[in-house]
């Protein structure tokens, strides 16, 4: 190595690197441009008539004269084609979900009509002037009166409101009930939330008359399936839309759907040839954007004395609302949580049905941890009962539960394929960093201010970066199985990365770079990522499913390699040396002492090519699609573990204490990646903590804005504490598992075993989500008093 | 019927006929194309949409456009130049205080004004000091952070 | 999300705020933080808007001998930062602290948050535990009315919609008063679960006590605070709270009772230490 080559200041900005990001500029400096800050000659504002009852007939619509011409029902778009997200498996009942409500709504805040005119709040106007007359049907507002025997249909050409029901059956778990020393059963439920993006959803449409297409804006994690659906739903030829999305204030699943909104939008956009803008607000957003969670789990943990698992029962049933969101279906979040349930523990007999339940609520979609969530808050919430009947640590029992690292790759009894890492290790490493003992010792002395201490911790395996095998598996409309990406460099030497995936927070503008840094030497500042709009990138599936590093940054690795052959070639042309003496670094190719910038190599190959080698193509640009060598999924993992204290004067709890620690494999930007950890754990906490949309009996949504839905703030959330472990994958490039999700699966579950070590010694147990202070005091309250005393 | 206001707005004198149920946040996006100042709620819980008023932090999306008729009115935009400012979108920057970016002019503005009002904060004011700021992507580590190192940063540069 | 269209009136002076709001359609306006969300949400329909910023009358404190005159456009923030006159040992500027979230504090103002009446706002609590007056200014001029006697139940007061409150009189604390608060919000900034204010003087006798964000009017512990003014233990006052709030006429669930009682008693303990 040369003193030219050491003293390059753009070392360490490569794969691993914690690098600043290229993305932050704009949006500091309040320039970036979310949907809402678009402009248009002409533009119409859009509001939607939403249904104000969960289940009714309509029997008539009645529009004020003065407002004709501006409103608009699905009759108007009669030629766009309904959303349809059937699922493969056996039994499967499908259903219609229309734009706008043809005969019958079907939850509260179902769209009716389209209202448009200059100003949102002349459009609310003419909104609230539109008479419905409805004809009221029983609402069926929980999933247990939905599945009820004689419960009235949310569809009525259904048998009953079953969307559908798949069970996993392996090994004999007659066998583990009769050798089990311990048996433990528990019923648990998690509320139903909603994302909270910040930034809410949006659509603009418009026909762009130059090029005699469709143009539509979307806040959306994939534009290009957009596309490809919303294409098929109008009945577009796919080169006659273009879809974009613009800078995206946050996603975390919320986005990652085909919604009504883009389809009523983009049809009547069509139909009138005029532009029109959908701003989705705080309240639309509560009540009708695709919600989360709401599971109810029946489970039964059958043991050896000393807690080791023998087998596990479990029977998971989710409020899938009213209709199956594209492409994932309803049947996601319940098939997810059982097929992953047993996560990183060795259990060899395993019985789980997962029941996906129709009923009149918005519709159930994928939310970060996407039935993770729900199985963590389950297996080990279970676990923690195991050992407490076992009159053991739970840490113990659970690391003793774990995978052991030398059964690596290891198939799971629901047949996940485990590609690596060491789980008990991660388990050790996180209860260590809490001080265990000492959390123990301070339980014993008791509290100064009466408050009680409790640990609790919770483990997770993520599959991520999965592709061909596992979604052809679940059966979906589209199997994302690739990603794409085209490299290209300018004239004067600068690279631009075009690529399918989107980027809303995640930082993938500077990770990608780091990619090409990797593999072309070239300044992370030089690399521009382009994204997001089917005009400018190639088709590729979007941000989700914790896969876009993996995905795309493979895709960037390849592209960028073949690349950097290119260059090699071209610059130990113009060195005159052999290409196998030359390297790359710093922007520059380097002979010994000698070089020659990116600049002049791209110089040569756009404008001059009577200077490139005899035979090499002019230009430099290449494009490459990336496959993960196993499309089963890359395993991360990881241990959470936290100390709380709960007030048992009030129920409030205060985390004291939150440690992670995790494996993603090799990480690109730790940096990055921590900051992803810790946002995840505060999107838990809210999950475990605050967030919950409760439905009254009449199908009434009773948090629809953030006066009474509640996300954490800055003194909710505690400074976590991230330890990092790097096992890197077999499958994928440089060894990258995803990451995106993983922070919010475990804190409902880790946060719900503290509190019931703390509540222990009063006779309490809490088994839901979020635990309230309200909760808290119930539980407290209905305990009786002689138990507290007597349970030491 | 409209209402003729006349404010200022990062330092231009600005005058407009406004409805009077128009609140300040879309006057300034809506009107004067000014979108730094972000909608996250509309009912003053989110934060997204504070600007300084009169030299005070306030959420744009509860105050009437009318009601701010007089008023010197100061957006992430008409920051640009404020030295403090530079300080701190540095800070947030080196200490990766923000993701998706739609709270970060929000986040801004408060941390501006909370740091004049306390120049030395430790981690539990900064808290409190940005409780009436939602952030759905950082977990807040990396806003908390970032304003540590603006707080350390700007004593510095007033001691040079 | 936006409004409804309304009217908006811009009164220089207390006679012509008075004269907007004859009709009984039109609305005061102050800091807006509670009554601009709700217009945006469409959930109070409103034909006017009459704005106060304008009303001299309304604005500034006057100190005098035995207390304080507070205006009604009284930001949160002044009390806050101590820009007003303190007659409360302190009371007062600590509650304010507590109020939503600066940028709040910034535009709400202590007349507005009395005159909306929600319960679980931390002026009304305060106010009655002071037992200071509300001025009401009508078409026949300014009439005072115990803070006690002003509110009459959620979002509920003697107010009439052709009124305004001005001021808020409040009396000076002796030396020997002591104050304790205790606020429990399920986060910080948001609006109050339980909320006591507790004002203690066994040197005087007089002590009051205080429970709030009730699905009623604040209400008065007497029995309690005479214990607490008695130094009566913990134990035996915490009897005292149990028995007091289950002999209210509320109607407390058992974890209503826990929380409440657990507010009154730390609320007592911090005025005594």
């Amino acid at each position: 190595m040369n003193a030219a080559a050491a003293a390059d200041p753009n070392t360490g900005q490569g794969v691993g690197a914690p690098v600043l990001r290229n993305e932050d500029r704009r949006f500091l400096d309040g320039k970036g441009e979310y949907l809402a800050d678009i402009q248009l000659p002409g533009l119409l504002e859009v509001a939607f008539l939403r249904s104000p009852l969960a289940h009714a007939r309509i029997r008539g619509i009645a529009i004020p004269e003065a407002h004709r011409g501006r409103v608009f029902l699905a009759s108007d778009i009669a030629f766009a084609q309904p959303i349809s997200a059937v699922g493969a498996a056996p039994g499967f009942k499908a259903s219609d979900y229309p734009a706008l409500a043809v005969e019958k709504v079907r939850f509260v805040g179902e769209m009716i009509a389209i209202c448009l005119a200059p100003t949102r709040a002349e459009a609310e106007d003419i909104a609230q002037s539109i008479q419905v007359d409805f004809e009221e049907l029983p609402p069926l507002w929980d999933m247990d009166v939905a599945l009820a025997p004689d419960a009235p249909r949310v569809h009525e050409h259904w048998a009953d409101n079953v969307v559908v029901e798949t069970r996993i059956a392996v090994g004999d778990l007659a066998a583990a009930e009769r050798d089990a020393a311990i048996t433990v059963h528990r019923t648990l439920a998690m509320g139903r939330h909603a994302g909270v993006s910040l930034e809410g959803r949006g659509v603009i449409a418009h026909h762009d008359r130059r090029m005699d297409e469709l143009v539509v804006y979307s806040s959306t994690q994939f534009p290009h399936v957009i596309r490809t659906i919303l294409a098929r739903a109008l009945g577009l030829a796919e080169s006659k839309l273009r879809v974009v999305a613009p800078d995206v204030g946050g996603g975390f699943g919320i986005k990652n759907n085909f919604n009504p909104e883009e389809l009523a939008v983009a049809a009547l956009a069509l139909k009138l040839g005029k532009p029109l803008r959908w701003v989705e607000d705080r309240r639309e957003h509560l009540v009708a954007s695709p919600h989360a969670r709401e599971h109810r789990y029946d489970l039964t943990a059958y043991a050896d004395a000393r807690g080791r698992l023998l087998g596990l029962k479990a029977r998971v049933r989710v409020d899938a609302g009213a209709y199956s969101v594209w492409p994932w279906t309803a049947a996601m979040e319940a098939g997810m949580s059982a097929g992953i349930m047993t996560g990183p523990y060795d259990i060899p007999v395993y019985d789980g049905t997962a029941v996906t339940v129709c009923t009149n609520k918005s519709p159930l979609g994928p939310y970060r941890g996407v039935g993770r969530t729900g199985a963590a808050f389950a297996i080990e919430t279970l676990i923690d009962a195991v050992a407490r009947a076992a009159g053991r640590e739970p840490a113990d029992v659970r690391i003793e539960n774990m995978v052991a690292p030398d059964a690596m790759p290891y198939r799971s009894v629901t047949g996940k394929l485990y590609d690596s890492g060491d789980y008990p290790e991660c388990a050790r490493r996180a209860v260590a960093a809490i001080d265990l003992a000492a959390v123990r010792a301070r339980q014993g002395r008791g509290e100064p201010d009466g408050r009680l201490i409790g640990f609790g911790m919770a483990s997770y395996t993520e599959q991520s970066a999965h592709g061909t095998a596992e979604w052809v598996a679940r059966g979906l409309p589209v199997v994302f199985g690739y990603e794409p990406a085209l490299a290209r460099f300018t004239p004067d030497g600068k690279l631009i990365l075009h690529v399918g995936i989107q980027n809303h927070g995640q930082g993938l503008e500077t990770t990608l770079a780091q990619v090409a840094h990797q593999e072309l030497g070239i300044p992370v500042a030089d690399v521009v990522v382009r994204h997001g709009d089917s005009s400018l990138s190639p088709y590729g599936m979007g941000t989700f499913a914790s896969r876009s590093m993996t995905m795309a940054g493979g895709a960037v690795s390849l592209a960028c390699a073949r690349m950097a052959e290119k260059i090699r070639r071209i610059g130990a042309h113009l060195l005159q040396a052999p290409r196998e003496a030359v390297r790359l670094a710093g922007g520059q190719v380097w002979f010994g002492e000698q070089f020659v910038s990116f600049a002049q190599i791209a110089d040569a190959a756009y404008l001059h090519p009577e200077r490139l080698p005899e035979g090499e193509d002019p230009a430099l640009e290449e494009s490459a699609v990336y496959q993960p060598g196993r499309s089963t999924g890359a395993f991360s993992y990881a241990t959470h573990a936290c100390t709380l204290a709960v007030d048992p004067g009030t129920g409030l709890i205060e985390i004291l204490d939150y440690v992670v620690c995790h494996d993603c494999g090799t990480m690109v930007n730790p940096l990055l990646v921590e900051a992803q950890v810790v946002g995840g754990v505060a999107q838990g906490l809210g999950t475990a903590l605050f967030e919950e949309i409760p439905y009254d009996e009449n199908g009434q949504p009773l948090a629809s804005t953030f006066l009474d839905y509640m996300i954490p703030g800055a003194c909710e959330v505690p400074d976590v504490r991230v330890l990092h472990m790097e096992t890197p994958s077999p499958h994928t490039r440089f060894g990258i598992k995803g990451m995106g999700e993983g922070g919010a699966i475990s804190p409902p579950a880790a946060v719900v075993n503290a509190l019931n070590d703390a509540l222990r010694r009063r006779g309490v147990e809490l088994a839901c989500t979020p635990v309230t202070p309200l909760r808290v005091r119930e539980a407290l309250a209905a305990a009786p008093r002689a138990k507290t005393e007597v349970v030491a | 019927m409209k209402l003729p206001i006349s404010l200022t707005v990062n330092g231009e004198r600005v005058e407009a006929l406004v409805e009077p149920r128009l609140h300040l946040a879309d006057f300034l996006r809506e009107h004067l194309r000014l979108t730094a100042t972000h909608l996250g709620c509309e009912h003053g819980v989110c934060g997204a949409c504070t600007v300084l008023v009169d030299g005070a932090p306030a959420r744009a999306c509860i105050l009437l456009a009318v009601a701010a008729d007089g008023a010197d009115i100061r957006t992430l935009e008409g920051l640009a130049d404020d030295p403090r400012m530079a300080v701190i979108k540095e800070s947030f920057h080196q200490k990766h205080g923000l993701q998706c970016g739609f709270c970060t002019p929000g986040m801004l503005i408060t941390t501006l004004d909370l740091l004049a009002r306390k120049p030395a904060p430790d981690a539990a004011e900064i808290r409190a000091g940005i409780s009436g700021n939602l952030c759905r992507c950082t977990g807040y580590q990396g806003i908390v952070r970032s304003i540590q190192h603006a707080a350390a940063a700007l004593e510095q540069a007033e001691e040079a | 999300m936006k409004p409804a269209p309304f009217a908006f009136h811009r009164p220089a002076s207390l006679a012509d705020a008075l004269a907007c709001l004859a009709t009984g359609e039109a609305r005061p306006l102050a800091g807006g933080q509670s009554l601009v969300p709700m217009l945006n949400l469409r959930l109070t329909p409103v034909d006017a808007l009459v704005e106060l910023r304008g009303v001299p009358e309304l604005a500034g404190a006057t100190e005098t001998p035995d207390g304080a005159v507070y205006g009604a456009l009284l930001t949160h923030a002044a009390f806050e930062d101590g820009q007003v006159p303190d007659v409360t040992r302190g009371l007062m500027r600590h509650v304010a602290g507590g109020i939503a979230y600066r940028a709040v504090r910034n535009r709400g103002t202590i007349g507005g948050a009395l005159a909306l009446a929600d319960p679980a706002a931390d002026w009304l609590t305060t106010v009655v535990a002071l037992d200071a007056e509300i001025g009401i200014a009508g078409a026949a001029g300014t009439r005072w009315v115990r803070a006690e006697d002003f509110v009459l139940g959620p979002y509920f007061t003697v107010l009439e919609p052709t009124e305004l409150l001005t001021a808020v009189r409040v009396r000076r604390l002796p030396q020997t008063t002591r104050w304790g608060v205790c606020k429990v919000a399920v986060k910080v900034g948001e609006y109050a679960e339980t909320l006591v204010v507790a004002l203690i003087d066994p040197a005087r006798g007089e002590s009051r006590v205080v429970l709030g964000a009730l699905d009623g009017a604040p209400l008065l512990l007497p029995a309690t605070a005479a214990a607490a003014g008695a130094g009566t233990a913990k134990a035996a006052l915490e009897q005292t709270v149990a028995v007091e709030l289950a002999g209210s006429d509320r109607d407390f669930t058992p974890a209503d009772l826990l929380l409440h009682a657990t507010a009154v008693t730390r609320a007592i303990a911090e005025a005594r230490s």
